[in-house]
């Protein structure tokens, strides 16, 4: 059984991966796959801290988590795909109507 | 079935302190399918009569509620909690009034649009009952999830969306930050717990290798919560979703969410982490302060009045965090409530102004203010009793909800932060007085404005008549908000 350090370690490898990707990739899909990734790093903490203390709670909340990723992917879909028809682009540079 | 048999049970006890926000998801869910086949997806006016009457009930319904704590400590129902569901759902029967001249130039359906904002509006009740962080993080998001909806709502116009992506993509980011920290807390109390109460008192005895640990956690919660209310720095999103966003809209995002998150705020870091402040007093003071004078200097340049009261209420967020730092959580959570309630009115009321003036097209301007005092001397000064009473200008009620803010932080010892706050004040009336000037002294353009619609009308008559008479009480207020808000 991996020690519960290791655990910490590599879903921080997996948050700073998705938080990296969120801010230096622009591409509007990209930036949300790297959103689901932060999700994930912390559903791997919750699975492993749930099984180290033998309880199910933990495993419950990852399980809502996903469901919640789920439906936070469709509705960012959903806007990317108004952004294209009416920009015919999802690069998040060219994006630039609203400032001040 | 014995297991059955005891979760039957269970769900009898503790459903009555969910009445109202289940009953709002039901109906809204309703409303989709199978009401549209019985009203008629095209019937705008009877849509906007079924959804007023549902979010009223769903509000009646939960004011009535039991006190109480249920769903094995997950939701709480105490008068802080009925105060704040009092504010959204308020913020919501102001925003469906609001939408009509809007939505019935649209020709898009308004069936969703308001699904939507009851959908959100019940996030918005469950979350500020939330004593659990799993409870709390996924009503947050069944809140936010539908406003990034409602935000991009008018597909076909470019900025809308633009706002809505912008908002989106910012908060998916903030919501994962939230998340890992979540995890984190839940890691460093051994996998055993979210619960607030139980968190209090296992983070406080946590071991010297798990302090990095619960810093890193509380940090990433509060930057969670930072992003959810647009303290200064996590407040690029506002903006420009404020004026992207249809403007009934923008007045829902700057009064209800922003009421809910911060009843939140103080419940999780005044209960939850009350024995680790040390952590997280020096992070949050810094938030205020900064969201103080980048809300009040950044709105000085502003053209549009969207852009005004977003960044205007970016400065109101930093004075509410001062109740969010005081140590006596019930305390703070009244004084927040109080100063949230009279926001929404003075808020409600100028988004009321802007609505009408603004008509079909984009004329949110300052310039568009124009000689309104000549034009329209009623609607002029109503507009002035908002914005000066917005500015916390005494005696107007805007005044005493500032004041007791403020007299509660030097109570706590925030001298400090207290005087910033009192200096952007200042700073503040100017720009808002800089729009009085221009209704007031300026020459009006041709052309003749058309009458207010009896909705609008009514919002503004009443939320101008209850500043005046809260201005007649000021000095009782306080009281009162105490006796409310202890249920």
């Amino acid at each position: 059984m991996p020690s519960m350090n290791m655990v910490l370690i590599f879903s921080f490898l997996l948050f700073s991966l998705g938080v990296v990707g969120v801010l230096i990739r622009r591409n509007a899909l990209i930036i949300l796959m790297c959103a689901e990734l932060m999700l994930n790093a912390a559903n791997i903490n919750l699975i492993a801290f749930a099984r180290h203390s033998g309880t199910v709670a933990g495993q419950a909340f990852a399980l809502l988590v996903m469901g919640l990723a789920a439906a936070e992917v469709a509705i960012g879909l959903a806007i990317v795909v108004a952004l294209y028809r009416r920009k015919n682009t999802i690069t998040v540079d060219e994006i630039h109507l609203l400032k001040g | 079935m014995p297991f059955a048999q005891s979760l039957l049970e269970s769900l009898g006890r503790d459903l009555p302190y969910l009445y109202g926000p289940l009953f709002l998801v039901f109906a809204a869910t309703l409303m989709i399918w199978p009401g549209d086949l019985l009203v008629g997806r095209t019937n705008k006016r009877a849509w906007s009569y079924v959804a007023f009457l549902v979010l009223a009930a769903g509000g009646a319904m939960a004011l009535y509620a039991p006190l109480g704590q249920g769903f094995s400590g997950m939701f709480r129902v105490d008068g802080l909690t009925k105060g704040f569901q009092f504010l959204s759902v308020l913020a919501g029967l102001i925003t469906i009034v609001l939408s009509q001249p809007q939505l019935n130039a649209l020709r898009e359906q308004t069936v969703e649009y308001y699904a939507l904002i009851l959908f959100s509006t019940a996030g918005m009740m469950l979350l500020v009952g939330a004593t659990d962080l799993v409870s709390m993080y996924f009503s947050l998001e069944l809140m936010a999830l539908c406003i990034y909806v409602l935000v991009a709502y008018l597909r076909h116009q470019e900025r809308s969306v633009e706002a809505g992506m912008k908002y989106f993509m910012l908060g998916a980011f903030s919501s994962g930050i939230l998340l890992y920290g979540i995890s984190l807390l839940f890691a460093a109390t051994g996998g055993l717990t979210t619960n607030l109460a139980e968190l209090n008192e296992k983070l406080a005895l946590a071991t010297p290798n798990h302090t990095l640990l619960v810093f890193a956690g509380v940090l990433m919660v509060l930057v969670g919560f930072a992003f959810k209310v647009a303290a200064v720095p996590f407040h690029m999103w506002s903006p420009d979703a404020y004026e992207g966003a249809p403007t009934p809209i923008t007045a829902f995002m700057s009064m209800a969410p922003k009421a809910a998150a911060l009843g939140a705020f103080v419940r999780v870091f005044g209960t939850g982490f009350h024995g680790v402040s040390g952590e997280w007093m020096l992070p949050i003071s810094f938030l205020a302060g900064a969201s103080m004078v980048l809300g009040n200097v950044a709105a000085l340049r502003q053209q549009s009045l969207k852009r005004l009261l977003a960044y205007s209420s970016i400065a109101h967020v930093g004075y509410m965090l001062l109740g969010v730092m005081s140590a006596d959580a019930q305390a703070g959570g009244q004084a927040i409530w109080l100063y949230m309630l009279t926001y929404l009115l003075m808020q409600s009321g100028a988004f009321a102004i802007l609505i009408h003036l603004q008509g079909k097209g984009e004329g949110e301007r300052i310039d568009d203010f124009r000689g309104l005092a000549r034009r329209r001397p009623v609607l002029a000064f109503a507009m002035l009793v908002c914005l000066l009473s917005l500015a916390g200008i005494p005696p107007l009620v805007g005044f005493f909800s500032k004041f007791y803010l403020f007299k509660l932080a030097i109570e706590q010892g925030h001298i400090t932060l207290t005087v910033l706050a009192l200096l952007t004040s200042a700073v503040a009336a100017f720009y808002y007085l800089n729009v009085v000037a221009t209704m007031y002294f300026k020459e009006a353009p041709e052309g003749e404005l058309k009458p207010m619609g009896s909705g609008l009308a009514l919002i503004l008559t009443v939320t101008c008549a209850l500043i005046l008479v809260g201005t007649l009480f000021g000095p009782k207020l306080l009281d009162w908000t105490a006796k409310i808000t202890l249920g």
